[in-house]
């Protein structure tokens, strides 16, 4: 702050000292200048109504000639002065006005203000590198949620739009250069309330230098890392706890779960979507021949991940110099029928546009299903701004990278025990992946299943958690939400618990059965309400008993004596 | 032969000379006291306050202190004079004389210090 207030006086200096020299040389004229007062006698003016008039005088205020009209004399120095003393003060204002629209002066303004506020948070946050297609979704989809973010981006405009846009919880933001350590440490790296750094450049060397960066400012903050070549991935990895996200991995190991088993597709499809939506079902790709248009990093990826299952491709590319080209892929243009039909487009299963220009994905697409209609569609989207285009253009599925990583992302952050059960489950067979599945339809019927985790300790938990202590509740008791209050006997969970970790152990699927015990993390399922029923749940004491036991006890200390005493009356008889 | 410096090491001896010039004199007689030396004494301090500001170094924060104790004095001063010529109407003399007096002898103090400093920083800068 000290510097800034430094250089707003060095530009001042000139025109503080022209003011000065010009009231000085005024004051002076109109002391010396005689004057005359109402009686006719000579009158002097003295320094005190000198400086007055000059006062008014400068600042265009203007009352008028104090206290005696003035002389000829008097009033030809006061046209010399007036001009001199207004231009003077114009002079002033307009370099202050200058030195505060200099942009220099203004980043370095923001910049204050953003360090001031970030060091005022009081609740914990998220700090989001880069704000593309990406990192918007993010940022609105945390905002929706109630968490905090800090936003950097290099890009004025990009700033701009966020200013501009509505957020739940407005977001803090800041153009900076984010591989510049200062930034990321003022930008709360070291912050006791930051969660975590997500950083969502387009380049990956600018990922790779954040994740340096973060490691050995902050090591026990969580990273996630957005990365785009399997290199880059590697070397994030390499250190720390990091978590990175290739949408296209991402995107081409779904593709190939779709086809390999649609009963896991389902569930990382619910699980990775944002809440809220109606449940619909995943459109299921047939097997057979796939054709890829376009062999960038994309394609490559898709080729892999889809030759792993054993599905028949042909890939269609431009370039002929692209190294790795697999044998028989045709050389030529995927937007002209031709080329399609040498690839085999009428036998053909299932095509996806891959290339990098989405005017090209969107001609591939309509070609391809003129010439075979019932072919399953897939293309990608590269920028946000055709998300329409691509809306109408009918396509089975749409990889749009930017909802790809946020998705997944947010998913973490929401419930970190997700990584985990993911990992576990993608090793499920896929007939035990479909009983899975209809094992949660059964809980939520039609809406988007939503997770949340429970840990039993004070802090989530209170009321489970003193229950817990004293007499042994069921995985069963607590997952039957508020319906027994209610009056309604029937015992039906609303929830289904997914995983449990005590410990350093973890359970899938905890039966009905299972004993609680504290400290325990669960992963629940179910439908909103039966969210917030459950949090009402192990919150509220009077709930929970009322729960437990099947009858409405009462809540008061006064009834609750009575009823101890009429028990105990009644095992003495 | 730097004209910045010369124009600074001005300004500052100037506003100390002034300052003598009007504080040298009885302090019981007002005649020797000349009311225009301590209007431009007054302008001279505001101007070399404002050549010192911008300096981040420790010296140059002295220097600033001491300009604006040296500002603060005279303008104390100024005001008294006027307070009494105008408000309560009667010419200099007494007890408000030297009031007026004693303030732009505080102030002379001040003035003394800041070239005393420049004088050092001469001296550390020998070329």
């Amino acid at each position: 702050m000290q510097n800034l207030i430094f250089v707003l006086f060095r530009r001042l200096r000139l025109p503080l000292i022209t003011l000065i020299i010009v009231y000085a040389v005024s004051i002076i004229g109109f002391v010396l200048i005689p004057g005359i007062d109402d009686q006719g006698n000579p009158w002097k003016m003295s320094f005190f109504h000198a400086f007055y008039f000059v006062s008014f005088m400068g600042t265009t205020i203007g009352f008028g000639e104090i206290p005696y009209a003035f002389t000829d004399a008097q009033r030809f120095w006061a046209l010399l002065t007036m001009y001199a003393t207004v231009v003077a003060w114009l002079y002033g204002v307009g370099v202050l006005l200058s030195v505060f629209q200099d942009k220099a002066f203004l980043r370095s303004l923001k910049t204050h203000a953003f360090n001031r506020r970030i060091k005022n948070i009081r609740e914990p946050f998220y700090i989001i590198c880069g704000y593309g297609d990406t990192g918007s979704q993010l940022t609105h989809a945390l905002a929706s949620a109630g968490i905090l973010s800090v936003v950097i981006d290099s890009n004025e405009d990009r700033i701009n739009e966020l200013e501009a846009d509505d957020f739940l919880v407005p977001p803090i933001s800041l153009c900076a250069d984010v591989s510049l350590s200062e930034v990321l440490e003022n930008a709360g790296v070291t912050h006791p309330w930051c969660l975590g750094i997500i950083t969502l450049a387009n380049d990956d060397t600018v990922n790779l230098t954040v994740a340096v960066i973060a490691e050995l400012l902050n090591p026990d903050l969580r990273l996630i890392s957005q990365a785009e070549t399997p290199e880059a991935e590697a070397n994030i990895l390499s250190f720390g706890a990091n978590e990175v996200i290739n949408p296209f991995e991402t995107f081409a190991s779904r593709l190939a779960l779709a086809l390999k088993s649609p009963g896991l597709y389902c569930l990382y499809d619910w699980m990775t979507s944002p809440s809220g939506m109606k449940m619909r079902e995943p459109p299921v790709p047939k097997a057979g021949k796939w054709i890829i248009c376009g062999f960038g990093r994309f394609g490559r990826t898709l080729y892999d991940h889809l030759d792993d299952e054993g599905i028949s491709l042909r890939v269609i590319e431009q370039d002929r110099e692209i190294r790795d080209l697999p044998s028989g892929s045709i050389i030529g243009r995927p937007t002209e029928a031709l080329a399609l039909t040498r690839a085999g487009i009428e036998e053909a299963s299932g095509i996806i546009a891959a290339t990098n220009e989405d005017a090209n994905n969107l001609s591939i697409i309509m070609t391809a299903e003129e010439i075979n209609p019932s072919i399953f569609c897939i293309a990608r989207e590269n920028q946000s701004k055709n998300a329409h285009l691509f809306q109408s253009a009918n396509l089975d599925m749409l990889m749009q990278r930017g909802t790809v990583i946020s998705n997944t992302i947010f998913a973490f952050i929401k419930t970190p025990m997700l990584g985990d059960f993911l990992r576990i489950v993608s090793r499920f067979k896929n007939d035990k992946a479909n009983e899975l599945v209809s094992r949660i339809i059964g809980v939520v019927y039609d809406d988007t299943p939503e997770l949340w985790e429970i840990c039993i300790n004070e802090k989530d938990a209170p009321a489970l958690f003193e229950v817990v202590k004293k007499q042994q509740i069921l995985v069963a008791d607590i997952l039957c939400g508020v319906a027994i209050a209610e009056c309604d006997k029937s015992k039906h969970s609303i929830a289904l618990a997914l995983f449990l970790k005590r410990g350093k152990g973890n359970v899938l699927l905890p039966e009905k059965n299972r004993i609680i015990r504290e400290n325990d993390r669960f992963l629940m399922c179910g439908t909103k309400e039966a969210h917030q029923q459950m949090l009402h749940v192990v919150n509220n004491i009077n709930l929970l008993e009322s729960v437990l036991s099947g009858e409405d006890l009462p809540a008061g200390w006064l009834f609750r004596k009575l009823r101890e005493n009429k028990k105990a009356k009644k095992n003495l008889t | 032969m730097n004209s910045e410096k010369v124009i600074f090491a001005f300004f500052i001896v100037l506003a100390l000379t002034l300052n003598f010039g009007f504080f040298l004199g009885g302090m019981d007689n007002a005649a020797h006291h000349n009311i225009y030396e301590l209007f431009a004494a007054i302008v001279i301090s505001l101007v070399s306050t404002i050549l010192k500001v911008g300096d981040r170094t420790h010296l140059g924060a002295v220097f600033l202190a001491t300009s604006l104790v040296a500002d603060l004095q005279l303008i104390a001063a100024a005001v008294v004079w006027g307070f009494t010529a105008h408000v309560i109407g009667e010419a200099l003399q007494g007890h408000a004389l030297a009031t007026v007096i004693s303030l732009s002898g505080g102030a002379l103090l001040a003035n003394i210090i800041s070239v005393v400093l420049l004088v050092a920083e001469t001296m550390m800068v020998r070329r």
